[in-house]
């Protein structure tokens, strides 16, 4: 297909310049994209598509080219050049010097369009992969005038200044690319740390830098050829940066907040040298800079160079004075984004631990800071506080970030933990209307939090996270009397009471021993939940069932010594009590809570399945009824849910009772006839299960038990199926296994799936068909004798109707392409060897009435054309759509439309439209 | 221009349950005439079959067996109860002469079970205003009460108990009850009748002028079929009365706030009672009880009122039947006006909200509990005797009245129910405490669940509607001026309002403060003819108007003076006055420089001037003469030097101009 788009590149090429209108506004940017692909797989554009050159020079010099395309041909060159060969073809052409320079495209009066400024820093950024490219961006300013009316002095640093100027400008997206740009030449161009430092690494990059352009980590190899073009280009964006961070009016703050964001970039990627002289040359402004309003932004600067240089006793200076700054907010960020960052040191992180919690502190009224009342920060927090917006969103940000600080050594924590967790206890508390047991200094704050669902689900959130800290399991009970109110509460929001589920999973699992709860709240639980799954809203009744299933999971101990349990026990009458609330959420007019439910019942079941316990006349009667719900049910998710239920039941099922053979081959057949996608996904699953197992069981008796790393469900690796041996008992072995997939119905849910009209279905199906051909069927071109027939001779019922005419289809297709090939292959062709009924041999055309075919699996999977199906399967639907080919054909197309309109079919068009 | 006193007499303490007494320009206007049921919670409950357990309770008598009120009094589970037919608490009589009372606004059916007390025994005469809904359903209640009374008559009739001494020696909260000597049995079908003979019926919006001085004018204020809020104003003052209103999507009219704007005074009463339970809420846990009573076997009583919130409930169960499997669950509602309220819900089709209304064209019930009906879920009954013993099946949910659990059919479900735990008791009313109202039920083996559902406006609510209409003055009861007792430290169940509101209790007597105080005066054409304005300043112009003030009905009215009599005419008795040629007018302002200026050419030299909050005072030392400088008036004071006077009354005149 390249070949073809190459022949359709210069029709393309003149299209665009000659201005013609485009099928969409990103189509260039397609184009570029597959330019650039071309050009990491090694194509060189230059030698293979010379047309492109000649557009280049073709658009750079005319006067009247569309700055789309102006941009894009800036992109193009910048890419054309980014290998040094073309970087030389070009040069040589004089193209470069011409499409880089500024002035030529301000005198053109195209430079105030801001996608020419963007293609051309964008251009700059493609070309600047190579020593040659740094050293013509040094020095074409030399070369040539970019702007007539500035003096010399002006242009001896090459094409730098312009792209400083670009940082500041109007649009938001060419600053920001500058930026971009400015970071990656020092980042890209900087010396690798094995010429400085190290003499061993020295020689090593040295072998390197004689081969290929980069080093491994992508960067530019040091070379003593740009030692001196670098060194200007850090001197002159250092300078830059430093006149820039300074305050003022709006044009100034803009200034500096630009450069502020290119200094986090620079400061989280340079190397030491070359980053402790940037940060030296700019820190004293960064002091002064602290005093404005620029908090946000120089917090990341300053943090930034805490991280790579935290024992500088400067940038030590400007972090103690961000962490002094006297807005409540701007304060609060500052100590979260320090300890997010996981920098700490003696004097700053117990500062910030103070700052987080100081929220907490004023509006619970616990008073464990030890801080005077009249105390500046607190006195201007509190304030803060009284205000309801910014209260909310100050005391989220505390919940949220409270848990950084319960991982802090304990000497930096100016309380203990367990006072943290009753200050979150109490907000939450606070939250829903309960105040007796706060002070009334702060009643404007809690008045504010009264009934905040943020605030309670981030409250909740910094609870859950708190659970595993040491001195939390003292608080359990506390935490369990709360949780409860807060699910019997019916003002409660639906997300508050999903998230309160899940806080107290959490800390039953962390309780370990269900038998330290009383008995009270475990029957008031047990209350709230049967309530609960009876609540007007499903999305609370769907968290009550999931709830229930994820108790159902979690496993406790009672002791070391004991063996796990379910935390169900945590409920009076443990898992028989929840089942009869789980299976009265079966009828559930919810989908989603229906699926909750078989999905919550599976996990309750799971013990028992994994002890092989006998089933009961109840739990066979459910299975009846869950198959029912895959038979019936209207809804997709509840189907879902029952296929996963019996993949959960077979997959961790110690044994395999018939029940469980029955139904599975049950579900196999309803769920491959489904119409949900993902019904059949699952149905596959299932599917690949068996398919496991018995390859499985294979496997092993063909290697002799040798297998046994390999657990019996695991995904099994690929060459363990392949029929290594060949031995009478092995083939008998092999036929067998082959017959049973058959009659379990694996080999027919396969089949179906690699017809189905949905992509992932068939993708899935023929995968695991590759998988089964592999391992079970011998290859036909091997002369295997008889042992290839036996298990050749399995064979499968296919039914003249539904699917199966689709692979008939199939098959019908591949032969008649083989027949007109080569007629000699007929004599190989499975069905007529194996003389398989008169259908085959009418052409097939006669395959429409009622009854069945029997076929042999293997000649039927090997005539499948499986290979070719996946590699079909495996591309997107709109591959075709998306490929170069068709982005070339539209192109022309849209231009041929506009350069030689047929007005009369347009017109038929339009009245077409109407 | 004259002062204008308005009183507002305050008859009732309860803030949901108010009866309040407007005298405002020489109206007297009752507001509401709401009747304090919960007295009913110290009475024995009245069972409609004989009650073994009721009829053993122990009498009272004091410890040191001085006072026997064996008959009177009985004990249940440490409490003391009244047993005899149950008494209300009257609004106040004696505050002021209830038979002035010119009109009586009623807002919605619940605050206007008082209305035969006052219409039938204190001499009214007046009318009683009401919308159509307020007084059809008003009557089902009323109708009701009296029927589940005169169900089970009580000869006894306890009096000894309220004796003061007495009461004084009983424990509480028999000891703690207010009033108990107006406390009265409940009135007559009869009385009933003549009551709301007197009501005229009103639209929303629609103006009644009375006595043609003051207008008022009912407004939609979303709480319950027909309930309104009341505007009464005259043409320079407007006093607003918001009684149980709400903003919820229900199923009445949605409230009119902007109405309410420009009101010089706000009433506010009716608040909800539970500020803290928000009705969706306790809907949902209404249902979920509900429907978990029934899964695990056992009868839900829900103890309500005939009308109202029930509408609501049905609805919600109507969506929430099939949800939870409820379908062959039968639902009951047992009340001796079951049928009519039902029925009544279906045709005030005007004055229901926007949706249920377009369901009329359609033409659909605008209720669902018509088609729960149709298909036998919901069965309703007169009472439980007749059919209804016959169609009985257990699980049930069980509709039924008095929420104050005291008397009607909820008294045989909680004697019948009350011993299993399986069953469900759930209060969905929230006027009386559930706690008091299952008293003389204790002990107790049933589930007791506390959903009030109070749709009226909460304290975050309202703060909102004021800052929208903006009324100079708020009055409110007292309640609401400070947090619940409960929950002291919530700040946010108050009115925080700038200027504080008013506070009211019972029997307070507030002046309520207007600011503007004047009158309008209509000019005949024929007089307006005659006049003849002079600018005063760009835009003001003035005339002289001399005529006869005719006032009547309120209105005044200036008309033009008869031409003086002719000499030969006899004088006539009544002479109207003879309006001589008036005086020229004086307007502008006396300069003070210029002015002393003045002075000072005509030989006055020593002035003192001092300052004062209106103007100045001018101190003529050497003439001991004070000149008074003020915005509206100058005055000399001069003692025996006329012609002084007069040359400076002179020099006054000349900065001012004559009209």
């Amino acid at each position: 297909m390249e070949g073809e788009c190459f022949t359709l590149l210069p029709r393309v090429c003149a299209v665009l310049a000659a201005g013609s209108s485009l099928p969409d506004d990103t189509s260039l940017e397609k184009l570029l994209d597959w330019f650039s692909e071309l050009t990491t797989a090694g194509v060189s554009l230059v030698k293979d598509c010379p047309c492109l050159l000649e557009f280049t020079s073709t658009v750079v010099n005319s006067a009247t080219s569309d700055p789309c395309i102006l941009s894009f041909t800036l992109k193009l060159v910048g890419l054309l050049a980014s290998s040094e060969d073309g970087f030389i073809v070009l040069q040589e052409s004089s193209v470069l010097d011409l499409v880089f320079n500024p002035g030529h495209w301000e005198k053109a009066g195209h430079w105030e369009d801001p996608c020419v400024r963007i293609g051309w820093i964008q251009g700059l950024r493609s070309l600047l992969q190579h020593t040659k490219a740094l050293c013509f961006f040094v020095q074409a300013g030399k070369q040539c005038k970019w702007r007539p009316h500035e003096s010399e002095e002006h242009l001896q640093h090459g094409l730098i200044e312009p792209l400083l100027q670009l940082q500041t400008d109007t649009s938001l997206f060419v600053a920001s690319a500058a930026s971009q740009i400015l970071a990656h030449i020092l980042i890209f161009y900087q010396p690798s740390p094995s010429l400085t430092h190290n003499s061993m690494e020295k020689n090593e990059a040295a072998d390197k830098s004689t081969n290929p352009s980069t080093t491994d980590d992508g960067r530019c190899p040091f070379k003593a050829e740009t030692d001196q073009s670098f060194t200007t280009v850090v001197m002159l964006i250092s300078e830059h940066l430093k006149n820039s961070l300074v305050s003022g009016g709006d044009a100034k703050l803009h200034h500096a907040q630009q450069s502020l964001r290119l200094l986090v970039l620079l400061l989280t990627r340079l190397r030491p040298p070359l980053r402790d002289s940037l940060l030296h040359a700019v820190t004293d402004a960064l002091e002064e800079l602290l005093m404005t309003d620029l908090t946000p932004p120089l917090m990341d600067v300053i943090l930034a160079a805490h991280s790579s240089s935290s024992s500088d006793v400067r940038i030590h200076r400007l972090v103690s004075s961000l962490l002094s700054t006297k807005k409540p907010t701007d304060l609060l960020h500052a100590a979260a984004a320090f300890l997010r960052r996981g920098l700490h040191d003696d004097v700053h992180t117990a500062q910030c631990a103070r700052a987080i919690l100081l929220p907490l502190h004023i509006v619970t009224g616990q008073l464990f800071l030890d801080m005077d009342p009249a105390d500046e920060d607190l006195c201007s927090m509190a304030a803060q506080l009284q205000n309801k917006s910014s209260c909310i969103s100050i005391i989220c940000t505390c919940l949220t970030n409270s848990p950084l600080i319960t991982v802090l050594d304990p000497s930096f924590l100016p309380c203990s933990l367990d006072v943290i967790i009753s200050s979150i206890l109490l907000m939450l508390r606070l939250c829903s209307g309960d105040t007796l047991s706060v002070s009334s200094g702060c009643s404007g704050a809690v008045r504010n939090v009264i009934g905040s669902s943020k605030v309670k689900k981030c409250a909740l959130e910094a609870l859950m996270s708190v659970s595993s800290s040491p001195g939390a399991k003292a608080e359990v009970i506390k935490v369990f009397t709360l949780l409860l109110k807060y699910l019997d509460d019916p003002d409660s929001d639906p997300t508050v009471f999903h998230k309160s589920y899940q806080v107290l999973v959490r800390w039953i699992s962390v309780c370990r021993d269900p038998s330290s709860i009383p008995d009270q709240l475990k029957q008031d639980l047990l209350g709230v939940v049967r309530k609960r799954v009876c609540d007007v809203r499903w999305e609370v009744r769907d968290s009550t069932v999931e709830f229930l299933g994820r108790l159902a999971a979690v496993k406790v101990h009672h002791t070391t010594d004991t063996e796990a349990q379910s935390a169900c026990e945590v409920l009076p009458g443990g898992s028989s009590s929840i089942t009869p609330v789980l299976e009265e959420a079966l009828l559930d007019p919810e989908s989603y809570v229906r699926a909750s439910a078989i999905s919550a019942l599976a996990q309750t079941q799971a013990p028992g399945w994994q002890q092989g316990a006998a089933l009961t006349q109840e739990r066979s009667e459910f299975v009846v009824r869950l198959l029912d719900v895959l038979s019936e049910d209207t809804e997709g998710f509840p189907r879902r849910a029952v296929v996963q239920y019996f993949i959960s039941w077979f997959s961790s099922s110690a044994s395999r009772s018939s029940l469980l053979r029955r139904s599975v081959r049950s579900v196999l057949s309803r769920g491959s006839a489904d119409l949900d996608w993902e019904v059949k996904v699952h149905t596959l699953e299932l599917a690949k299960l068996l398919l496991d197992e018995a390859l499985s069981a294979h496997s092993s008796s063909t290697k002799e038990l040798g297998a046994q790393c390999v657990h019996p469900y695991a995904v099994i690796p690929q060459p363990v199926y392949t029929p290594h041996t060949h031995t009478e008992n092995g083939e008998e072995d092999t036929a067998a296994l082959l017959e049973t997939l058959v009659e379990e119905g694996v080999v027919s849910v396969l089949l179906s799936g690699l017809v189905d009209c949905d992509r992932p279905v068939a993708l899935k199906a023929c995968r695991l068909l590759i998988v089964l051909r592999e391992a079970l069927c011998p290859p036909s071109h091997t002369d295997l004798g008889t042992d290839r027939e036996t298990v050749a001779k399995v064979s499968f019922l296919l039914p003249k109707s539904g699917w199966a005419l689709e692979i008939i289809k199939i098959l019908k297709t591949k032969n008649k392409a083989e027949e007109e090939n080569a007629a000699t292959l007929r004599s190989s062709n499975c069905i007529d060897e194996l003389k398989l009924g008169e259908g085959y041999n009418k052409g097939w055309d006669g395959v429409s009435g009622a009854g069945c075919e029997r076929m042999s699996v293997c000649e039927l999977l090997s005539n499948l054309g499986l290979d070719e199906r996946v590699k079909i399967l495996n591309q997107s639907s709109d591959h075709v759509q998306n490929s170069p080919l068709s982005l070339l054909q539209d192109i022309l197309s849209a231009g041929g439309a506009h350069t030689q309109p047929n007005t009369q079919l347009m017109q038929e068009v339009i009245v077409d439209c109407y | 221009k004259k002062l204008i006193l308005v009183f507002l007499y305050c008859l009732s303490g309860h803030p949901t349950l108010p009866c309040n007494v407007l005298k405002f320009k020489s109206t007297t206007i009752m507001l509401d005439c709401a009747l304090d049921t919960t007295s009913v919670l110290n009475y024995l409950p009245l069972p409609l079959v004989h009650s073994p357990r009721l009829s053993k309770l122990p009498g009272w008598i004091s410890k040191d067996g001085t006072i026997n009120l064996e008959k009177e009094l009985k004990e249940c589970a440490g409490r003391l109860f009244v047993d005899s037919q149950p008494e209300f608490c009257l609004p106040e009589k004696e505050l002021l002469d209830l038979s002035t009372i010119d009109v009586i606004l009623i807002s919605n059916y619940h605050c206007m079970m008082a209305l035969p007390y006052i219409t039938e025994h204190t001499g009214f005469t007046g009318t009683v205003y009401a919308t159509e809904p307020t007084l059809q359903i008003g009557r089902l209640l009323m109708e009701e009460l009296v029927k589940f009374m005169e169900r089970v008559p009580k000869a006894q009739s306890a009096t000894c108990w309220k004796n003061k001494e007495i009461q004084r020696m009983l424990p509480g909260p028999l000891k703690d009850a207010v009033e108990v000597w107006t406390w009265k049995r409940c009135y007559s079908m009869q009385e009933v009748n003549s009551a709301l003979s007197k009501v005229q019926l009103v639209g929303y919006s629609q103006k009644v002028e009375l006595f043609g001085a003051v207008q008022i004018s009912p407004l939609s204020s979303g709480y319950s079929l027909g309930s309104s809020n009341w505007i009464i104003q005259s043409h320079h003052e407007k006093v607003s009365y918001v009684s149980g209103s709400s903003l919820l999507t229900t199923h009445p009219q949605p409230m009119d706030q902007s109405s309410l704007k420009n009101s010089d005074v706000l009433i506010l009463t009716g608040l909800t009672q539970m500020p803290t339970a928000n009705p969706d809420g306790m809907l949902g846990e209404f249902c979920s009880n509900l429907a978990m009573t029934i899964r695990a076997g056992g009868n839900v009583l829900v103890p309500c009122y005939s009308s109202g919130v029930i509408y609501d409930l049905l609805e919600c169960l109507y969506q929430f039947i099939d949800s939870a499997n409820l379908g062959t669950t039968p639902f009951y509602f047992i009340s001796p006006v079951a049928n009519s309220s039902l029925e009544f819900s279906q045709i005030f089709a005007e004055w229901l909200c926007h949706n249920k209304q377009t369901k009329v064209y359609l033409p659909e019930p605008p209720f669902p509990h018509a088609e729960l009906i149709q298909t036998n879920k919901l069965k309703h009954y007169p009472s439980i005797h007749g059919d209804f013993s016959s169609d009985f099946k257990q699980p049930c949910v069980v509709f039924t009245g008095h929420p104050s659990l005291r008397f009607g059919d909820v008294v045989h479900f909680m004697e019948l129910w009350g011993k299993s735990n399986l069953n469900t008791i759930i209060f969905t009313e929230p006027d009386f405490s559930y706690l008091d109202a299952l008293a003389p039920y204790q002990p107790l083996a049933m589930k007791c669940v506390y959903c009030p559902i109070d749709t009226r406006l909460n304290f975050h609510q309202v703060s909102k509607l004021l800052k929208e209409v903006q009324p100079l003055h708020v009055v409110c009861p007292d309640q609401y001026t400070q947090p619940p007792p409960s929950q002291s430290h919530r700040s946010d169940l108050m009115l925080e309002l700038q200027p504080p509101p008013m506070p009211y209790r019972r029997c307070s007597v507030l002046n309520l403060p207007f600011r503007r105080c004047y009158e309008r005066v209509y000019i005949l054409p024929e007089l307006a003819n005659s006049l003849v304005p002079s600018e005063l300043k760009p835009g003001v112009s003035v005339a002289n108007v001399s005529a006869i003030l005719h006032s009547k009905d309120n209105k005044h009215t200036l008309q033009v003076t008869p031409a003086p009599p002719s000499k030969k005419r006899k004088r006539v008795v009544e002479e109207p006055p003879v309006g001589g040629a008036p005086k020229p007018l004086l307007s502008g302002a006396v300069p003070l420089e210029p002015f002393l200026a003045t002075l000072q050419k005509h030989g006055i030299t020593e002035v003192k001037v001092e300052e004062t909050t209106d103007g100045h005072i001018l101190h003529l030392q050497a003439e001991d003469t004070l000149i008074q400088l003020e915005e509206d008036g100058t005055h000399i004071v001069c003692d025996n030097n006329e012609p002084l006077r007069t040359t400076i009354r002179d020099l006054v005149l000349r900065f001012l101009q004559k009209l």
